[in-house]
């Protein structure tokens, strides 16, 4: 390929880097240096980076909420100005949702699907490792803006019009906002194309759809949300630019529009967000709870289709948002009532881990008790949920403390608790040791402690009468008592949130001289615990062939005649000990970086110089004509180089041909 | 405040019920959402007590279920236990039964819903009251237009006998003349349906008196109608709910609640224009006859801030019956500034955020110096160092000496009747 001999790439006189030389335009050869990590294309690597990055976001969003529990600890609060309240209000709520819990959401999403369904990567390895680039690039972006853009964005997360427009919000961080939301917004729209086809497609032999296990499926359902929320949102984002950056009048009361249009966009994307934060959450939890309960999921065809129907029943649900902006007495009414069902099938899934549970064998890892205490917090989430599906009642609850109660329960609650404890349950299968069990639950107690601290009462504050997003409050409303014991809480959350890094540091730290936990440390049922710990670069050495749900578990049991179970096989005689050579996987790339980092620029472009468009442009350009010509396969390969070899595959896959990566990359190529 | 206005505890039984939901909810919280003192926030109360309630019993039941299945059923390791709890994968009698009880449950809510939804957006048109307008009796249809504003609350009545709707409003910019433009606290009769007609003149915002109703967003381009009503005599304190900017915080409002015969005495005094004594007088015939007025340096306070008044703030706020003939809206974003004619009828200033008067009656001269001597220190806004052509939003500093600031002090106080003072001692929180 002509490209490779670009006269630009950089040589030294070191010799490992002579045979490497450090140039974009050089196909990279895959290992484990950094720029290993710049041209990955393996989905664990990419899940890996999406979780540490989530994590570090996870870090300024909590800044964020600490500087915002400080102002309001005590009345009339004169750490932040108001402007300054704004600003990290709103990139608080940006920041925990857009780039922390959908990123770790989306870190366990590359991880875990391919493993689960049997497969050696995503369909488009490639526009994986876009994904990420694309979605750091925004987040950074989106960030950026603190420091060049003259502040962040200060319309709430919501960034309602008028007040987002030029008139009412002059600084850029508006810009900044919906430019960033965009670049994001690519990167999960890429994304959950490229995981929807890799469940519909790579699925091992034998893995039926209703074999998959319930974490697949409930991230498959949050992929077919992104798929058709995003666009939403994005037109939402376009009209908003349009109106700010070319003077178009999409939300210009003046010129006739209804402010409501925004509103509307923004919820028809928004809900659905609420179960695409979520859902992930009640996959996880449904992997861990059976299998610290010794028992199969309660009723897995309910759970799946539960999920299912609060995937559908998510997009009729928006003007819940709106019960209050004057929408008119009927359609408030149709959306109280379709709010007050979607109750259902997600009363049906509390019930049914609650049915796991029962008669089971409970072993309360830090992992089972954050899955636990998942299913409790989010249950208060929901219940506090029915109250304000009821309209009349909405109309005394919206903008106060009482929804910011209700939706933490369900996002940190049902979201983030349930993220915790898929971290500890996978934890050895990704880095190959254990988290520290006495550490994980001092986590667990003290976040599940602080969070109730901070958030349980903010119910209270809300029906007494306190409103949202406000920088400040007077002493004599009965505010004063219960923003103490919240504030007093949030810093019990940061602690918790210490005690975790300091457990994946001690962990890591002690692993050496601790027994390696094997592919199966917690007698587990789904496919990824069939193979090594930490998870080989090709996965499987053999790609399984799939007779039952929780297959890794029918492997390992069986019945004897009472129907009682009886262990048929040790996990050292099923298990597959990551030992094959010469496995075809997906050749490395730069491209993706390349093309991804032209999408800032064109950012900043917009704000600042339309030159920087043109640059961004350029590149964006080169990284898509390069990458179109890039073969899948790397001719120029070396062929010592492990499990990179991609020339004597043939006789390696003796199962599931569709599996085969030639296939898979064949599909990238089109793509 | 309550217990001045006569206002009835009959729920407290109700209240203790809930237990530590609203352990917290002191007596002193005077936007409690859980007090309703009136109709229609009764209904709301008595829909979602139930509601709270069911909830409760749920809430107790499964988090009892965890923790009991989680004592009952814990062991502490599997190393050795080659016994397998039975291995129950589903039991479809069960889990059809525990879908169809919450759907039940839920359609019982829905129906209890929907009959308190209509009714509260309900607003019954055939309850007018008698008023004695300059003479003239009318009927009125109890009707009040809100326009929300960066960052104030503007009231607007009219009392021509002709019902005010919204396509007589058209541009809340530009809102025909009304008979009475209060801002940040106004009076509704006592027992009376009141209906409110809620817009913008910038950004959304969102009208709230807790004990009256629930709120409604006040969106430019649109005219929300919403009702209040309230039972007993009062004053009921609101806040902006809905973000609206830089000082979304301190956007607050107070319903004054009169009995019928007070209401009326309240239409009298504020449908006259501002009266001025003898020394004023003079002044202000000069400035209405578009003829200059000097003023020397032996007058009194209140004809010097009379003089800073008509360079310094005419040119946005208006004083009926002095800079009416020639006003034409305040030079700010939304194109309005308080209505101060009869500035001392109210006890709340600055979008309802300072009390203009002292606990023991005297005016807060403190305050009100604050106030004109920076408002920006008082309350964030954008109205100072803007960058050319671009309108304030907020009052600017007009850059008073402290001897200016007194003096239009001093004018301010004339533009009476005051407030009685059991306004004064009701606008006291705490």
């Amino acid at each position: 390929m002509a490209v490779t001999e670009d006269p630009l790439a950089l040589t030294t006189g070191d010799a490992a880097i002579v045979e490497r030389p450090l140039g974009v335009l050089t196909r990279p050869q895959g290992g484990n240096g950094w720029r290993d990590w710049l041209s990955t294309v393996d989905h664990k690597k990419i899940g890996i980076m999406y979780g540490v990055a989530a994590m570090f976001f996870f870090i300024v969003g909590g800044i964020e909420a600490l500087l915002i529990r400080v102002q309001l600890a005590a009345p009339n609060g004169s750490v932040l100005s108001a402007d300054i309240y704004n600003q990290v209000f709103t990139m608080h709520g940006v920041t925990m949702i857009f780039l922390f819990i959908m990123p770790l959401a989306a870190a366990f999403a590359n991880y875990l699907i391919p493993l689960q369904i049997g497969a050696r990567d995503v369909a488009f390895p490639r526009l994986n490792a876009l994904s990420f680039w694309v979605w750091i690039g925004g987040a950074i972006f989106l960030n950026s803006s603190w420091i060049v853009g003259g502040g962040g964005a200060d319309c709430g997360w919501f960034c309602y019009s008028p007040n987002s427009g030029l008139a009412f919000s002059p600084s850029h961080g508006v810009d900044f906002y919906a430019i960033g939301l965009l670049i994001t917004g690519i990167a999960s729209l890429v994304s959950s194309a490229n995981l929807i086809v890799t469940v519909l497609n790579m699925r091992a032999p034998g893995m039926t759809l209703f074999r998959m296990p319930v974490l697949t499926w409930m991230l498959l359902v949050t992929q077919f949300l992104l798929l058709f929320a995003l666009p939403v949102i994005t037109v939402a984002l376009f009209l908003l630019l349009f109106d700010r950056l070319f003077g178009a009048q999409f939300f210009n009361p003046e010129m006739g529009a209804d402010p409501l249009l925004w509103q509307h966009l923004f919820w028809i994307f928004g809900h659905p967000e609420v179960y695409i934060i979520i859902l992930p959450s009640f996959g996880i939890i449904s992997e861990i709870i059976p299998t610290f309960s010794r028992k199969p999921i309660f009723g897995y065809s309910f759970m799946v289709f539960s999920g299912i129907a609060i995937g559908f029943m998510g997009w009729g649900v928006w003007a819940h948002h709106m019960f209050v902006s004057g929408i008119g007495p009927l359609s408030v009414w149709a959306f109280s009532m379709s709010t007050m069902f979607i109750a259902v099938p997600t009363g049906v899934k509390i019930l049914n881990w609650l049915a796991t549970m029962w008669g089971g064998k409970l072993r309360f890892t830090t992992a089972m008790l954050f899955a636990v205490g998942t299913v409790a917090m989010f249950t208060i989430g929901g219940l506090s949920g029915v109250t304000h599906a009821l309209a009349p009642a909405d109309t005394q609850q919206t903008d106060t403390y009482y929804i910011i109660a209700h939706f933490h329960y369900v996002i940190f609650g049902g979201g983030v608790l349930g993220l915790m404890g898929g971290m500890y349950f996978w934890w050895p299968k990704v880095f190959g040791h254990m988290l520290n069990e006495t550490w994980g639950k001092l986590h667990f107690w003290t976040m599940l402690i602080g969070f109730n601290l901070t958030f349980g009462p903010m119910h209270i504050l809300g029906l007494q009468g306190m409103s949202r997003r406000i920088d400040t409050y007077s002493p004599g409303f009965g505010f004063e008592f219960w923003n103490l014991v919240a504030s007093i809480g949030s810093f019990v959350i940061a602690l918790s949130v210490i005690f975790f890094f300091f457990n994946v540091w001690k962990s890591r730290r002690d692993a050496p001289n601790l027994p390696a936990p094997g592919p199966d440390p917690w007698d587990a049922r789904s496919l990824e615990w069939m193979i090594p710990s930490p998870t080989p670069e090709h996965n499987f050495d053999e790609i399984p062939v799939i007779e039952s749900d929780d297959e890794w578990w029918h492997r390992k049991y069986g019945y004897d005649e009472n129907h009682n179970v009886v262990r048929v096989a040790t996990v050292e005689e099923v298990a597959q000990d990551g030992s094959a050579t010469g496995v075809h996987l997906p050749a490395p790339s730069f491209w993706p970086l390349v093309l991804a980092a032209g999408l800032p620029l064109i950012g900043y472009g917009l704000i600042f110089n339309l030159w920087l468009c043109v640059l961004g442009g350029l590149l964006t350009g080169l990284g898509m004509y390069a990458w179109a010509l890039e073969p899948v396969d790397d001719p120029d390969a070396d062929h010592d180089h492990g499990h990179d070899d991609h020339h004597d595959d043939d006789d390696d896959d003796t199962e599931g041909a569709e599996a085969e990566m030639a296939d898979v990359s064949a599909g990238d190529e089109e793509a | 405040m309550s217990h001045l206005f006569n206002v009835r505890g009959r729920q407290a039984g109700l209240v203790v019920a809930l237990g530590l939901l609203l352990a917290g909810c002191a007596s002193d919280a005077e936007l409690d959402t859980l007090e309703p003192r009136s109709g229609v926030a009764d209904d709301i109360y008595a829909l979602v007590l139930p509601v709270f309630i069911v909830a409760g019993v749920v809430l107790v039941l499964v988090c009892g279920g965890v923790l009991w299945l989680g004592l009952k059923n814990r062991v502490k390791t599997y190393e050795g236990d080659d016994e397998f709890p039975a291995q129950v994968s589903h039991n479809n009698t069960l889990e059809i039964a525990w879908t169809a009880i919450p759907a039940v449950v839920m359609v019982i809510i829905a129906v209890a819903t929907s009959v308190v939804h209509f009714a509260i957006n309900d607003i019954d048109e055939a309850n007018a009251m008698t008023l004695e307008v300059q003479g003239e009796s009318i009927e009125w249809e109890p009707t009040i237009v809100v326009v929300g504003q960066q960052w104030w609350w503007e009231y607007r009545y009219y009392l021509d006998g002709e019902q005010i709707t919204h396509e007589v409003l058209a541009d809340p910019r530009n809102p025909p003349p009304a008979d009475i433009v209060t801002s940040g606290q106004f009076a509704i009769p006592t027992g009376q349906e009141v209906e409110l007609i809620i817009t913008s003149r910038d950004v959304i915002h969102s009208h709230w008196i807790p004990a009256l109703n629930g709120k409604k967003d006040a969106v430019p381009g649109r005219f929300a109608p919403w009702k209040i009503e309230a039972d007993e005599p009062g004053l009921y304190f609101g806040q902006c709910t809905e973000f609206c900017g830089l000082s979304h915080s301190r956007m607050r409002m107070q319903t004054l609640a009169l009995t019928p015969a007070d209401f009326q005495i309240w239409i009298d005094e504020q449908m006259a224009p501002a009266t001025f004594d003898d020394e004023l007088q003079p002044y202000v015939d000069a400035v209405r006859a578009g003829e200059t007025a000097a003023v020397g340096d032996d007058a009194s306070a209140a004809l010097r801030g009379l003089d800073v008044f008509n360079t310094q703030c005419a040119s946005c706020h208006l004083v009926n019956g002095f800079n009416d003939l020639d006003y034409d809206g305040a030079e700010v974003v939304s194109g309005s500034a308080p209505d101060l004619t009869h500035l001392m009828s109210r006890t709340t200033f600055a979008g309802g955020i300072l009390d203009l008067y002292n606990e023991d009656g005297s005016v807060n001269v403190d305050d009100l110096a604050r106030w004109i001597r920076d408002p920006a220190e008082v309350k964030d806004n954008y109205a100072d160092e803007l960058p050319d052509g671009e309108l304030p939003r907020g009052m600017p500093d007009r850059n008073l000496t402290e001897r200016q600031i007194d003096d239009v002090i001093a004018f301010l106080t004339t533009l009476g009747p005051d407030a009685s003072a059991e306004m004064i001692q009701a606008t006291e929180v705490e």
